[in-house]
């Protein structure tokens, strides 16, 4: 609705921040998975975001993607682990807990901030409506 | 919904359109028809549009289909300030025919 744009933008930040939060914790959940070396490790998953007809149309953004990040991983040595090779490896994800915390701040700041973005403009709009009722 | 109220705009705001004519705003201008009935009716179709889709995600809600929980929440929020919106619409046509009917003769 062209009328309210604010709140559909908005919702937009918001849809692309939640799906952020879904590849962090998607990340994180993973971040202890081991693998046999002969496979790949699990591999990080990225959203890559795009900015919608920006300065025209519509506005706000969209998830163009998903990259993924190296399946490589890093070697550990695990002989009693089932999924060991013969020379006692597994391979673990290499995802770094810290890069993925500091993500999670900002894909929940991001998400808060527009859910501000929604309160503040329905305000607006409500004070626009009080017009000449007084 | 929709069809008591353009019977109202029927009978005789058409009126109404030398007014806004006359004051040549932007918003009227943009319209496809610039007078006051026409405005009403087409916020009466919007305002219908996004009742329905806040109905459908409260549908999606109720049988746990819904996607994005603040999908749900900004079309009902955007469906109550096109309500007010149209209502306060509504309330301004309807005094200023009130002040019209009330003029001495």
């Amino acid at each position: 609705m062209a009328l309210f744009d604010a709140l559909s933008i908005a919702g937009s930040g918001m849809l692309a921040h939640r799906k952020w939060l879904d590849a962090v914790s998607d990340n994180i959940s993973n971040i202890n998975t081991p693998s046999r070396t002969s496979e790949d490790a699990f591999k990080e998953r990225m959203v890559d975001v795009q900015a919608v007809n920006y300065g025209q149309g519509d506005g706000g953004v969209k998830v163009a993607g998903v990259t993924f990040g190296s399946g490589e991983g890093r070697v550990v040595y695990e002989p009693d682990n089932p999924l060991a090779d013969a020379n006692g490896n597994v391979k673990y994800p290499d995802i770094d807990l810290g890069d993925q915390m500091a993500e999670l701040m900002m894909a929940q700041r991001g998400y808060q901030a527009n859910a501000t973005v929604i309160d503040r403009a329905t305000d607006a709009y409500k004070a626009a409506l009080q017009l000449g009722k007084g | 919904m929709t069809s008591p109220i353009p019977g109202v705009s029927l009978a005789g705001f058409t009126g109404v359109s030398a007014i806004s004519g006359a004051a040549s705003t932007p918003a009227a201008s943009s319209t496809s028809g610039s007078d006051f009935a026409s405005v009403l009716a087409s916020s009466l179709d919007s305002l219908q549009s996004t009742q329905s889709k806040a109905d459908n995600l409260a549908t999606q809600a109720a049988t746990g289909d819904l996607q994005d929980v603040s999908d749900y929440m900004i079309a009902s929020n955007e469906a109550s300030l096109a309500t007010e919106m149209v209502v306060s619409i509504k309330n301004q046509a309807v005094s200023a025919f009130n002040e019209i009917m009330r003029m001495q003769v």
